[in-house]
């Protein structure tokens, strides 16, 4: 309450210090909102135009709709066996990631053996080391045991560099829950599994879409790995296609416009039917941490 | 819970996958770099030990220098930058000026896009003849300044420091968590001894967020040590080397085949983030303790 009071100040008489502070504030609200959506808004607009149009000048509007260059992003490319290979591999290592993630949280937060505050510990720390620095040794992995061009190599790969920020996230929301429930349970009879696929796992439901949301939308914007570990056409996703329009248009810049804002679109519909998880999701290794 | 008898074995069927793939993908990986970085590889013929040569090289090599020279100025630039901004607009934010809520979903959304969209896009801002930039330049009558930001060694740099704007909206969402975590009592106190909006923030707001304040300065200090995608993707370490940063550097050592080479620049990528890490770790509790 304290807050808002002091950010409506007195409707009468605006002191001429507050004044020059309210336009202060909001010349910086609107230029951080335009800096962030202006280009945007450029790359819809541009997307829709012909190319003659778009060289002609770059900020007039489309006299007639191109929706063309998005059936041409789509032909041209393959976007549409990309887009599928980008879901698949993002579905599968988000499922995977966050099950492997909830069980090992699970028997962390549920129970005390020894050493499990190491193994914590050293997972934890996983989150701070800088993956791009482990290149050679991953593709190394990949190569040797045959799973270079193979969506399965960033299935895999996805699934375990999200481990310690997921077992992170899970592990704070279990731990936010009393065991009596559990005991009681036990009592009852409820063995092991039971009360993990019963009990815990419908408790920590927000922790597990937290967890899941942040991993998904870190496997489909995932180019580095993408990028090094796949080469051949067919098994492309969506990220590393829309690199490759660089060099396939060289000339057609609206087809490519085209193809990013497919590529944008799913996370950006996606985040605005979610805000509030995602943003929690892709903060909340940092807040609690 | 105390371990029951017959809850070891679901333990340890719950731990395995995880640590196994932690073992694989994170344990082994960071141990091969060190111990890799000691020979002379090219990624077929058998590797040859030649001690600390590997490292030799990278530090005579003015281009790895210049990479880890890029890397820490990013990370200074995105801990004064990027953080003081997310900080102001922020506390501007939490005093629920009218639609902050749809403007702080709109500084956020930068971070769910995928980076390589975002500097495709951005790279069509810069763009010399098409380019937004030059465009509006010209709209306004600075024609004269429109330039080829991208391929002049003069501004290059800036425009990847520009660009690093995008990320001011996440820092400034978790110092907004922060904020809301502060207990109310503190403003009204305040507000009956009679301090301004100014004051509050200097002297409540500042101090009781300083977690998350020092969480974003990690933050920030890691990921301009780790800046690889935007950089390939604009300038791709042009002109003239000028904008490259080890993550790129090592990445051309792997493409030439010099596996050694990159093992040595990762081992010093993962070291100066554990040192920037515990620096600032330390610097934190220092203040702790006052």
């Amino acid at each position: 309450m304290a807050k808002e009071q002091a950010a409506k100040p007195v409707k009468y008489a605006k002191k001429p210090t507050q004044i020059l502070g309210s336009i202060v504030k909001w010349i910086l609200i609107l230029f951080f909102a335009i800096y962030t959506l202006f280009p945007l808004l450029w790359l819809l607009i541009t997307s829709l135009k012909t190319n003659a149009e778009y060289f002609d000048n770059p900020f007039s509007f489309p006299s007639v709709l191109q929706f063309s260059n998005y059936m041409n992003a789509f032909n041209q490319a393959n976007l549409g066996q990309m887009i599928f290979n980008s879901i698949t591999v993002a579905l599968i290592a988000t499922f995977a990631n966050v099950m492997i993630a909830a069980m090992a949280a699970y028997a962390i937060s549920r129970f005390k053996f020894k050493g499990r505050e190491i193994i914590f510990a050293l997972i934890s720390a996983g989150i701070m080391i800088p993956l791009n620095a482990l290149m050679v040794p991953y593709y190394t992995i990949f190569s040797k045991v045959g799973l270079l061009d193979s969506l399965n190599a960033l299935r895999i790969l996805y699934t375990a560099i999200g481990l310690p920020i997921s077992i992170f996230i899970i592990r704070g929301f279990m731990d936010s829950f009393p065991v009596e429930i559990e005991e009681a349970a036990y009592i009852d009879g409820c063995g092991f599994f039971g009360r993990f696929f019963r009990i815990v796992f419908p408790l920590t439901k927000t922790g597990l879409v937290t967890a899941g949301t942040f991993q998904f939308i870190t496997c489909w914007n995932e180019f580095v790995y993408a990028n090094l570990l796949i080469s051949a056409p067919e098994t492309k996703t969506i990220q590393i296609g829309i690199r490759y329009f660089t060099n396939q248009f060289t000339t057609d810049y609206v087809s490519m416009y085209a193809a990013i804002i497919i590529a944008i679109v799913p996370s950006v519909v996606g985040y605005i039917m979610f805000q509030e998880k995602v943003m929690s999701g892709l903060t909340s290794g940092a807040v609690k941490g | 819970m105390k371990v029951r008898k017959n809850d070891k074995i679901g333990i340890i069927i719950f731990l395995i996958p995880a640590l196994a793939l932690f073992t694989v993908f994170f344990i082994v990986p960071v141990i091969s770099i060190c111990y890799m970085s000691l020979f002379k590889w090219n990624g077929i013929a058998a590797a040859e030990f030649t001690g600390f040569s590997n490292y030799k090289n990278i530090f005579g090599d003015a281009v790895f220098l210049r990479s880890i020279r890029n890397n820490i100025i990013w990370a200074f630039a995105a801990c004064l930058i990027q953080v003081p901004l997310a900080l102001l607009m922020a506390l501007i934010l939490s005093t629920k000026p009218r639609g902050w809520k749809i403007f702080r979903t709109v500084y956020f959304l930068p971070q769910v896009i995928s980076g390589i969209a975002i500097a495709m896009l951005w790279s069509a801002v810069f763009n010399s003849e098409y380019g937004i930039l030059n465009g509006i330049l010209k709209a306004v009558g600075l024609g004269h300044l429109s330039r080829n930001w991208l391929g002049d060694p003069s501004t290059a740099f800036i425009c990847v420091l520009i660009y690093g704007l995008l990320y001011v909206g996440y820092y400034m969402v978790i110092m907004m968590a922060g904020i809301t975590n502060i207990d109310e009592s503190y403003y009204e106190a305040a507000k009956i001894d009679g301090a301004n909006r100014f004051q509050m923030d200097i002297h409540i707001t500042i101090p009781m967020i300083r977690y998350s304040i020092v969480t974003c300065v990690t933050l920030a200090a890691v990921f301009g040590l780790r800046t690889f995608e935007q950089v390939y993707l604009l300038t791709n370490g042009g002109p003239a080397n000028r904008t490259s940063v080890v993550v790129l550097y090592l990445y051309n050592q792997m493409r030439d085949n010099n596996y050694g080479g990159a093992n040595a620049s990762s081992v010093m990528l993962v070291l100066t983030g554990a040192c920037v890490i515990i620096l600032i770790r330390k610097l934190l509790s220092k203040k702790e303790e006052k």
